[in-house]
């Protein structure tokens, strides 16, 4: 009787303890989440009522020249991106693990630009990209070479964003891979060195296996992210020249909230959704099963 | 390798490692020199040090573009939504890593596969909640949808207090505490890494949230830094070093926490890195 009620005395507290924080994800991240595969099948402006409407606006986004478009430019995004900064990252990473002093510092100073505003760094970067007065162009002339439009060519622009995306998010990486890199034993380094086996060769045989599994969670983690890829388009080109880089999550948020077609927006919220899921397994079933997991 | 060779390659990887750590931080030295020059030294010349530094720059930010006003509702939310995040997460961590409820379990696991779900899902039915509550164009609506908790820092709080033994919470037991002094006396200090961990990640997406506060937030009065800021684009009248003062107002404070508190950043990267 008493066991009963301290039992239940325990639950109630239990249930207490968590309302605040289980009210909060099931009002903003449980019911959004079923709602958005509802409202997907609506067309709504806000101010009239829902319509049901089926698949229509699937149908009208794959029609949508703009929304391929955006599409190609995210995948565009991801495939320059994810796989540069991790091996930018991971380069730096093994530089900084070879006994360098200063390690704290270093990697604090590595991770500012990830903890600078978004928007601000864009900014930043609009500056040392200005055409006529920017410090990348006066450097160029300097050197005898032609001045390059960065942000105002339709060529240049997506790729200069991705330069300064990879940029901001590299120190992010770099810590990661560290970590992984500090998990590798002494030992199986010093056995390497006794064998006569040579620093190319223990970057091989040795620190790449051994980092794999998190070189693959970071490259998952990296590319769910990139996906989703706004502050920076928005803040430097939002979209342009044209639609240079006008990126998937930019034209959704101008189509929901610029256009107020919520249905039409939130039906390209779920297909992002499926997108990045699909990508995943794939990446899984491609790469996953050779990774070795036992770090030893 | 003989020794001189040694030493010869060590002096080498120091001189690349600072090489590589001046080129990657040559843009935020380069914006805050051009915060602090006169406006003729703006467009011309490579000197980092401005011959006359020019403050007076980031009075006009403060005063022209209204930054000051957006740096308080960037400071109000941050700290609001930190707040009830160490408190939320606190409790609901405790809940799921030492009492026993029915449902614990499956509800924890739920929290775990919705952490996948890409934000992009869930904004415009937030939105939409929000606006049915009418806090649209309020600071309660940039505060509320995250002030709850998080499922990552729940997670933490709740891995770190099952890594932990429970003599404290058994002394404490024995004594006649109840739950609610449990969790002040023993849990929460007991937790105070992993938290502190949560509210550093906690802080530095809050203060640079953009989307969020971007659909919220129409009037100028409740604008927040990082909208503020991209409405410069829009400006003709503002000037680089202006604009870059702003910039420097709006990356300083984060920095400066990011040099208080190192090693939970680096934690919070370890674990958003490695355990999404």
């Amino acid at each position: 009787m008493w066991r009963k009620r301290r039992f239940r005395q325990e639950a109630i507290a239990g249930y207490l303890f968590v309302a605040p924080n289980l009210i909060g994800f099931l009002v903003f991240q449980l019911i959004p989440i079923v709602a958005a595969v509802g409202l997907s099948f609506t067309a709504w402006d806000l101010i009239n009522d829902p319509q049901w409407v089926g698949l229509a606006n699937y149908r009208t986004l794959l029609k949508d020249p703009v929304f391929r478009l955006s599409l190609q430019k995210t995948f565009l995004f991801v495939i320059i991106n994810v796989p540069l900064q991790s091996v930018l990252a991971l380069i730096i990473a093994v530089l900084l693990n070879q006994n360098i002093r200063f390690q704290n510092l270093l990697r604090t100073l590595f991770i500012v630009p990830w903890v600078s505003m978004s928007v601000a760094v864009g900014l930043t970067w609009t500056w040392i990209f200005n055409s006529q007065f920017g410090i990348i162009n006066q450097i160029l002339q300097r050197l005898g070479m032609q001045r390059i439009p960065w942000l105002a060519s339709q060529d240049w622009a997506l790729p200069s964003v991705i330069a300064v995306n990879i940029w901001q998010y590299l120190g992010f990486h770099i810590i990661v891979f560290l970590t992984g890199l500090q998990l590798i034993p002494r030992e199986v380094t010093e056995a390497a060195i006794v064998d006569g086996a040579s620093a190319w060769t223990r970057f091989w045989r040795i620190t790449i296996p051994l980092v794999s599994p998190i070189l693959f969670y970071d490259l998952i983690v990296n590319m769910i992210g990139t996906f989703q890829i706004f502050d920076l388009p928005f803040a430097m080109t939002n979209g342009g020249p044209g639609n240079a880089t006008r990126v998937y999550n930019l034209y959704l948020y101008q189509k929901g909230f610029q256009f107020l077609r919520m249905g039409e927006a939130t039906a390209m919220a779920v297909i992002l959704f499926l997108l990045i899921v699909a990508t995943s397994v794939l990446f899984f079933r491609i790469i996953g099963r050779r990774i070795n997991y036992d770090i030893t | 390798m003989s020794r001189a060779a040694h030493s010869l390659m060590r002096v080498f990887l120091y001189a690349l490692v600072f090489l590589i750590l001046f080129v990657y931080l040559f843009p935020l030295i380069w914006q805050f020199s051009t915060s602090i020059k006169h406006l003729d030294e703006v467009f011309r010349g490579f000197n980092i040090f401005p011959a006359q530094p020019m403050w007076e720059n980031y009075q006009v930010a403060w005063s022209s573009f209204k930054v000051g006003r957006y740096l308080l509702n960037t400071v109000i939310v941050a700290c609001t939504v930190t707040l009830g995040q160490i408190i939320c997460c606190s409790m609901a961590g405790y809940a799921f890593a030492r009492l026993r409820f029915p449902g614990r379990d499956a509800i924890f696991y739920l929290y775990l596969a919705t952490m996948m779900i890409p934000s992009t899902v869930t904004l415009i039915p937030s939105y939409i909640i929000v606006l049915e509550l009418g806090l649209v164009d309020s600071i309660s609506g940039l505060i509320l949808p995250f002030i709850f908790g998080s499922a990552l820092g729940t997670f933490l709080v709740r891995q770190y207090l099952m890594s932990i033994p429970g003599d404290l919470e058994d002394a404490a037991k024995i004594d006649g505490a109840g739950y609610f002094t449990i969790w002040t006396r023993v849990m929460l200090p007991m937790s105070k890494p992993a938290l502190a961990t949560t509210a550093v990640m906690t802080l530095v997406s809050q203060w640079n949230s953009l989307v969020w506060p971007l659909i919220v937030i129409q009037s100028d009065r409740w604008k927040v830094l990082s909208v503020g800021l991209a409405d410069f684009r829009l400006y003709r009248n503002i000037q680089w070093n202006t604009m870059m003062a702003a910039v420097v107002t709006a990356t300083l404070p984060m920095i400066i926490i990011l040099f208080m508190a190192q090693r939970f950043f680096i934690q919070g990267i370890q674990f958003s890195g490695m355990n999404k």
